[in-house]
């Protein structure tokens, strides 16, 4: 704070008028579709014809869960089930692997690190798009597509993860402790796995709500690779609510909808301190 | 090479542990790309067909892409509109927000929670915000129509998903209202990060808020800003979800981005693997293009770190040859 | 501690996450009595499980898979389900008009197993059901001339229309009038105008949208779209640009989208203008009109106001024709089930019940079947149509009923084709430019040639 010496606050009120209107204009065109689409959902597909916006919660809630039970194709706990498999594989996977090579390019003098290195920053943009079709292919060959662990799998190698995990060690590890446990009796690998990940806590615990959630709503490969409706992620099933049982079931679509969008919400309310403070960091994908 | 006694090898550990990730590359990545790449080349048309190299003519697919599809043109130039219309507003808005938030002088009340709120629809799956705008922008019924008919009276509703230009604009503010905040938090921590003395000391000149900002602010952040505007970049050509789930690319094409384009080529029961994956390749293409300038914009930052590290190889290799 | 919860927590959702994954693998050795049915409503599926209600030694478990052709998304999920084969390749599927000629005749025919290879007699079961030629002719392979399809509705298209808008326009909401005014079985749209100009001056729309015409235009064009590989535009469906450009001009419709709200509230009697009618067949009158036609809230309904009249133009629309896959491991429940479905024209069999509505216990529904024999022995008074027999409309309606314009594109085609004529008529590009995009679209999103 050391800002204070100089600056007065001033706030002429011309300014800081609508410097709130602003923001608070945009805060409510955040919250406000989210909103409609929760009230909606518990009101009936009749209440919504009439009026599409309503700040009062219908009464409809069990009857459209009962109608989306009914079409038998819109399975949220399913997809709820499947997202959570993948995005936890993913989550878990990429945390570890990235952390363990981000590891092995900072504690370990080798021949090829540099090369590694700039390797992996060369293919950090490779976007999913490109591998789709030859991914595709070869699973298809093998039999493997819908299989969800050709979604979570590839979380072994995250470019990404692996630069943001280097710069944190970079300036977090000291190897004196590597070289102490090493004294001590250590194998390599436990010196990883007891020392250095505790150690790398923090960037682990932001980079694992993003992995997550970036992983939860992936769309593209899984739209791809899973056909059966038993296998699909959140976003897939999502898109169900497109199709034409639904086209005049607006109350069935708005609770579908907030059946996926509800636990991200609430996932954000916990941990949003955190994850804005990650996104400052620069350690999401744009 | 030989070692000293008593000091174990440990570089071996620095292979064995990225021995995992080098095989999930090659496997999950590597394989696949160029599995891609080959299928650009061949006539593989369908699941079943087969991958005949295109030996007369190797570049037929990727030339077809380029310069005789229609589509593919379109879909580029979509998907660059679709950004650019996004991004102009995205990054004003950012910027403006960057510089009431960083005012030191302004002290405004509850940045922490404004910061939240922004920054709330960006981790809201895509897939579910594309149907529910599709649900807000419903014809006749919808939230937005019954504002329009509150405002005009009945019988005026729009049917806005039938209309390019006003689709095409859909697409792009779903992708500046989920964006704009994450933008923003990303440029307020750039303007913290800047030393603070500069700060006073323009003030002690005597310079107005908008100087400060365009004088200092801007051009101190200016990695940032570039980096900023690469990434958003590189999403905005891999476009995808929206469009998709608004509208499915229409109406009469207004909102095909490229990767809607491959993906229909690919997998909508045209099953032309082969356009799609040259494609797929000359996204690719321009893509790395992309990143090129990423990393030349981010050089600044890590550069002297680099030639350092280089220095210090250079160094011990001489020595290892000398020992050897 | 946390840490402990923690690691033990991802550490059994990883080990669940593997377990899960592998099991798909390892339950390919057994042999249940799975049987897979692909469907893209879920109007076979209920069938089937109708079938083992009413017949409990049918043992088979039924293993659903519902994929909506929107977005067009069965088709690729079929193909590819029917290509990896395996355990979880479906045993029954199902294709609607818009595509059956792929997975009947075209490139994914190879896949379907011959009805006569289930061990069912085809000629007898077909002469005696006496099924409608051009199910028959859909459903052969022409690579062998085996049969490997058939459905269970007729679907040729009426007139259908509303009584107290026919009364408010003409006087008199009888079929016979009707018919008269917009020339029915005349096989020209003349008469239609003159009765949309006289809908429009009584405040009336003649129908809610240009796709209620589409499948009429479609369906008596000359060609289909496709003509040795070629894409050809016939005459008839051109001409669509106009009917819908003059429906639009005229104001002679409410400009709604098939499928759409707008279009369903115009089934209520809530739209715009009164609708008088909607081109379809029966099965548009049960699962789609009667469904629509009550406002649960304000109970606004226009049941039991409806009437069914010959279409100016004979066409057919839609109908799900039902496959067996070539692998499949159930020949014999496989048989059974098809039997029921395509051929038994006994009043056990599913045809009867479902052209006299009793196959489900709470919905009496009725439809025109496949089956002549079942027709002739069925009763089509709905109250619906205000006591009026449909089959008396829609057994001669079949009679327009051919298969020599489908090709296996249709779906995206037409979808393509519709788009454009939209744009056309919301003034948005010339005709010219229209044909132009519609071909480029077909060129670059098929492998049809273009020229």
């Amino acid at each position: 704070m050391n800002s204070k010496k100089v600056s007065k606050a001033e706030q002429p009120l011309s300014l800081m008028i609508p410097i709130y209107v602003v923001c608070i204009l945009l805060a409510v065109l955040s919250i406000a579709p989210f909103w409609i689409m929760i009230i909606n959902a518990t009101r009936s597909t009749t209440q919504i014809q009439a009026h599409a916006i309503s700040f009062i919660p219908g009464n409809a809630l069990m009857n459209n869960l009962e109608k989306i039970q009914d079409k038998d194709m819109f399975k949220p706990l399913v997809g709820f089930a499947n997202s959570a498999l993948i995005s936890v594989g993913v989550t878990v996977l990429a945390l570890y692997f990235s952390s363990l090579t981000a590891y092995a390019l900072t504690a370990y003098e080798w021949k090829l690190r540099e090369s590694f290195f700039s390797m992996i920053m060369g293919v950090m943009m490779i976007p999913s798009t490109v591998t789709t079709i030859g991914f595709y292919q070869a699973c298809y060959r093998l039999g493997l597509d819908n299989n969800r662990l050709m979604l979570i799998l590839p979380a072994i190698a995250s470019p990404m993860m692996v630069f943001f995990m280097r710069q944190y060690l970079q300036a977090s590890l000291q190897i004196s402790i590597v070289e102490s446990a090493r004294i001590d009796g250590a194998k390599e690998l436990q010196i990883f796995n007891k020392i250095i990940l505790p150690i790398m806590k923090p960037a682990l615990a932001t980079q694992a709500i993003f992995t997550f959630v970036s992983s939860w709503n992936n769309f593209f490969m899984p739209l791809v690779l899973l056909t059966k409706s038993e296998k699909y992620t959140m976003p897939i099933m999502v898109r169900l609510l497109n199709g034409d049982s639904y086209k005049t079931e607006y109350g069935c679509v708005y609770l579908g909808l907030s059946m996926t969008v509800l636990p991200l919400i609430l996932v954000y309310m916990f941990l949003s301190k955190y994850i804005v403070a990650g996104v400052a960091l620069g350690g999401v994908k744009g | 090479m030989q070692k000293k006694r008593g000091v174990v090898d440990y570089t071996k550990y620095g292979y064995l542990f990225s021995i995992p990730f080098m095989v999930a590359f090659l496997i999950f990545t590597l394989y696949p790309v160029l599995y891609t790449c080959y299928i650009g080349f061949t006539t593989k048309q369908g699941l079943i067909s087969e991958a005949n190299f295109l030996v007369d003519d190797p570049f037929k697919n990727f030339r077809e892409v380029l310069f005789e599809s229609t589509l593919f043109r379109l879909a580029l130039k979509n998907t660059v509109a679709i950004w650019i219309v996004n991004f102009i507003p995205q990054m004003g808005l950012a910027l403006l927000l960057t510089a009431w938030f960083t005012d030191n002088r302004l002290r405004i009340k509850c940045k922490g929670f404004f910061k939240v709120i922004f920054y709330l629809p960006n981790i809201i799956t895509m897939a579910s915000v594309a149907i529910l705008f599709r649900a807000f922008f419903g014809y006749p019924m919808g939230p937005v129509n019954d504002i329009v008919t509150k405002i005009k009276g009945p019988g005026s509703e729009i049917y806005f998903l039938i209309k390019k230009t006003t689709t095409r604009n859909i697409v792009s503010f779903i992708q500046f209202w989920m964006w704009y905040g994450y933008t923003m938090v990303q440029l307020v921590s750039g303007v913290l990060g800047i030393d603070p003395s500069i700060f006073e000391a323009a003030e002690i000149d005597g310079a107005n808020r908008l100087q400060t900002f365009f004088k200092i602010t801007i051009p101190s952040i200016r990695t940032i800003l570039l980096f900023t505007l690469v990434t958003s970049l590189i999403g905005g050509l891999n476009m995808f979800d929206i469009p998709m789930l608004l509208a499915n690319g229409g109406p009469d094409n207004a909102t095909l981005t490229t990767n809607l384009y491959i993906y229909n080529q690919a997998f909508s029961g045209s099953y032309k693997y082969n356009t799609a994956a040259a494609a797929s390749m000359i996204m690719f293409t321009i893509i790395v293009v992309c990143s090129a300038i990423l990393f030349y914009c981010m050089r600044d930052k890590d550069e002297a770190e680099l030639k350092k590290l280089r220095k210090l190889e250079r160094k011990e290799q001489r020595k290892a040859m000398a020992g050897a | 501690m946390k840490k402990v919860i923690a690691s033990a927590l991802c550490l059994t959702m990883v080990g669940a996450a593997f377990a899960a994954c592998s099991k798909d693998g390892g339950a390919k050795g057994e042999s249940d009595k799975i049987l897979n049915v692909w469907s893209f409503t879920d109007e076979v599926p209920n069938m089937i499980l109708r079938y083992k209600e009413l017949h409990p030694d049918f043992d088979y478990e039924i293993n659903i898979t519902n994929i909506p052709t929107t977005d067009q998304a069965y088709q690729p999920a079929l193909d590819e389900a029917l290509a990896a084969g395996g355990k979880d390749a479906p045993d029954i599927y199902c294709a609607e008009a818009a595509f059956i000629m792929k997975y009947s005749q075209g490139g994914a025919a190879g896949y379907a197993l011959p009805y006569a290879d289930l061990g069912i007699d085809v000629d007898k079961g077909i002469a005696d059901a006496k099924i409608a030629q051009y199910t028959i002719d859909i459903g052969t392979r022409p690579s062998d001339g085996k049969l490997v399809a058939l459905g269970y509705q007729a679907t040729g298209g009426a007139f259908i229309y509303r009584r107290t808008v026919a009364k408010t326009v003409w006087g008199a909401d009888d079929p016979a009038t009707v018919a008269e005014k917009i020339g029915a079985d005349t096989g020209s749209w003349d008469k239609f105008w003159q009765a949309a100009e006289e809908c429009k001056s009584a405040g009336c729309a003649i129908v809610s949208g240009d796709g209620d015409v589409w499948h009429a235009v479609e369906n008596s064009s000359s060609t289909g779209w496709v003509v040795d590989g070629k894409l050809t535009i016939p005459k008839e469906r051109e001409e669509f640009l106009d009917i819908s450009m003059k429906l639009k001009e005229n104001n002679y419709h409410n400009d709604t989208q098939d499928w759409q709200e707008a279009w369903f509230a115009d089934m209520k009697g809530l739209g715009q203008k009164d609708v008088l009618g909607f081109f379809g067949p029966a099965w548009l009158i049960n699962y789609t009109i009667a469904d629509n036609c009550t406002d649960e809230d304000s109970g606004v309904t226009t049941y039991g106001d409806w009437g069914v009249c010959n279409s100016p133009i004979g066409f057919f629309w839609g109908g799900t024709w039902v496959l067996v896959n070539k692998d499949t491991e159930h020949k014999e429940a496989c048989k059974t089930l098809i039997e029921w479905i395509t051929l038994d024209s006994s009043e056990t069999g599913l045809q009867y019940m479902w052209a006299n509505g009793t196959l489900y216990p709470d919905k009496n529904t009725k439809d025109a079947v496949a089956s002549a024999t079942v027709m002739a022995k069925s009763d089509g008074t709905v109250e619906f149509l205000g006591g009026q027999n449909m089959f008396d409309t829609f057994i001669p309606a079949g009679d327009y009923a051919k298969g020599d314009k489908l090709t296996e594109y249709d779906e995206k085609i037409n979808g393509f084709w519709r788009d454009q004529v939209r744009a056309y008529t919301a003034g948005e590009k010339t005709r010219e430019q229209a044909i132009e995009d519609f071909k480029v679209q077909v060129k670059e999103n098929t492998t049809i040639t273009v020229e």
